[in-house]
């Protein structure tokens, strides 16, 4: 099921990537609408990271092509703003929580030149909406994983971008923090922002996200919440793992869940 | 108390300058897991240094530093390739870059021996203690003092215009390489341009403290130093005065000891790595009980 809108602000078309010749996303044809929250959800090895990172260019397509904004990767760099997996870099590195979220600002700095008073207020409003003010000057090592995981949404925030991708920001996040960065990721996409997030936890996925990508190796779904989140697609998505099926079930069960009575 | 003694001064100096250079880009070096990176280079380098001084027929020669350059990067370049197309692991692509380009550099010096009369005691340790009298005499008979200090000072000031021009993508491209590709920042470039300073530096400390003994200033001080602080600017700062002490110690050592100071100065700073290690590994950790509690927020 998989629902193409008109004037999209990320499309992908046939995409196929391979690691060492065999593919792990085939054929991949999505559009996603401008000013959604929307949600990336599939299996551990489905290509979750594998497509975000295809749209951010950090693996190259076996064949297949991708406009954003309608425009070539390398145009719209500083309107695209990326949250890696958490266990991407080593947190040992020596720089303070304030150091961390700066990066977010490089892009728009360019080369050579320093970030100053303007972008260090910016990081401090970043840090502040994740909740994470009181530490920008902790060093990075001395956080906990959900404390480096806000870091990386606050750095993320800081590139003021206007497409967010963030892989698995609310891993090892507690409950209260998540509740209250999805608000706030509510609000950017009422701003008009876009903001595609792969999650874990389906059902809080089914209470915040508005439009669903569910992903096992092909593309299973693509469409606004209330079509695509049936019991049929989510068991195509997930298919064979017993444990998650039988949740998934479960899920379904409840009414609060059930997206056809919403 | 010692008298004043301008040799012992212009050594220290020197050696000084040489390994606050190697310690700076040891840092950015060891951040990047590349620390054994500098080895290979250090290595890799001779075969450069060979071809540089037959072409000009000096072991002075702009050639010989333009010739160990390009192998610096050349061995980078050759690491790369055997860890991402061929996919051996990263230990392995050195032991493999570096032991083959130091073996074409030796089979050079003999195949070349007529025409290159290559010091190899000198390339491969370093001879310091001859600097004083190794003088650096113009063309119109002027003298401008010695010959390797000059190029420790340039050395270091091209290493510093370096650091502090591209602080920013070294520590980004540092901590998170996929981050600096996203935001449109260069990595590959910024990698390369570093590990052409390091084989600058190399070529240019060579004659000082020797092409492997080279590696012991880009490692050992950067490690040293990250056993007492996490933050990067006081890093940086101990790394440097680190150079410092270890030139002065190593020099009286092998002064008192009648040895080689480039040896020496070496063997300080593993003997201060130890002493931290330890040091390091024993101290009670007095901040227990003190952190803030995390509270979850609310907007
Ligand atoms: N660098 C790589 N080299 C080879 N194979 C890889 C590489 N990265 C990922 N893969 C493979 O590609 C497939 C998809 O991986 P990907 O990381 O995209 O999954 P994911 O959906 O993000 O999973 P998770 O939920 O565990 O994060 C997996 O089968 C994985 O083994
Ligand atoms: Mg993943």
């Amino acid at each position: 099921m998989i629902t193409q809108v008109a004037n999209p602000i990320l499309e992908i078309h046939d995409l196929t990537v391979s690691y060492d010749q065999s593919p792990v996303l085939w054929n991949v044809d999505l559009s996603l609408p401008p000013g959604q929250l929307i949600g990336v959800l599939g299996p551990n090895g489905a290509g979750k990271s594998t497509l975000i990172k295809s749209v951010m260019g950090l693996v190259p397509p076996t064949s297949g092509h991708i406009l954003i904004f309608g425009k070539e990767l390398n145009s719209v760099r500083s309107k695209i703003s990326y949250v890696p997996q958490r266990e991407s870099v080593d947190w040992n590195f020596p720089a303070s929580v304030l150091d961390v979220v700066l990066m977010g600002t490089y892009g728009k700095l360019g080369l050579f030149k320093r970030p100053g008073k303007k972008e260090k207020e910016l990081s401090m409003e970043c840090l502040e909406k994740v909740g994470m003010q009181a530490f920008f000057n902790r060093q990075i090592s001395e956080l906990s994983g959900g404390q480096q995981q806000r870091v990386f949404i606050a750095r993320a925030l800081a590139q003021e971008a206007d497409l967010y991708l963030m892989d698995e920001p609310f891993a090892g996040v507690d409950m209260a923090t998540e509740t209250a960065i999805f608000q706030l990721l509510k609000e950017m996409t009422q701003e008009g922002k876009t903001i595609v997030v792969v999650h874990h936890d389906i059902h809080s996925a089914m209470n915040y996200f508005d439009w669903l990508i569910m992903l096992n190796l092909h593309l299973v779904a693509s469409g606004p919440k209330n079509e695509v989140a049936t019991e049929e697609l989510l068991r195509k998505t997930y298919g064979g793992k017993l444990n998650l099926l039988s949740k998934v079930s479960e899920l379904i069960r409840q009414t609060d869940f059930n997206p056809l009575k919403s | 108390m010692m008298s004043f003694d301008p040799n012992a001064f212009l050594i220290i100096s020197t050696a000084s300058l040489i390994a606050i250079s190697c310690g700076l880009l040891g840092v950015f070096m060891m951040l990047r897991k590349m620390s054994m990176t500098g080895d290979a280079i250090s290595h890799a380098v001779l075969p450069g240094i060979v071809i540089g001084f037959f072409i000009s027929g000096s072991q002075r020669g702009l050639e010989v530093i333009i010739g160990a350059g390009i192998l610096g990067i050349l061995a980078t370049l050759m690491i790369d390739w055997f860890r991402k197309k061929a996919k051996v692991q990263l230990d392995a692509s050195i032991g493999i870059t570096f032991t083959l380009l130091f073996a074409i550099g030796i089979i050079l010096i003999n195949v070349l021996a007529y025409k290159v009369d290559l010091d190899q005691e000198c390339v491969l340790y370093g001879e310091i203690a001859y600097l004083p009298i190794d003088l650096w005499i113009t063309g119109s008979g002027m003298n401008l003092g010695p010959r390797i200090t000059w190029l420790a000072v340039l050395n270091l000031i091209l290493v510093l215009g370096f650091i502090v021009s591209l602080f920013k993508e070294l520590s980004l491209t540092s901590f998170d390489e996929g981050f600096s590709l996203v935001i449109g920042l260069p990595a590959g470039a910024i990698n390369l341009a570093l590990m052409s300073m390091v084989s600058y530096t190399t070529v240019s400390s060579f004659e000082a403290v020797g092409a492997i003994l080279v590696v012991a200033l880009l490692v050992v001080p950067p490690a040293t130093a990250f056993l007492w602080t996490k933050k990067l600017i006081p890093l940086i700062k101990i790394t440097a005065g680190l150079g410092v002490i270890i030139s002065i110690i190593g020099y009286y050592f092998a002064y008192w000891l009648d040895s080689s100071i480039a040896g020496m100065m070496v063997s300080v700073s593993g003997v201060i790595f130890l002493a931290s290690a330890i040091l390091k590994s024993k101290k009670p950790n007095f901040k227990f009980g003190t952190k803030i509690a995390d509270k979850p927020f609310s907007i």
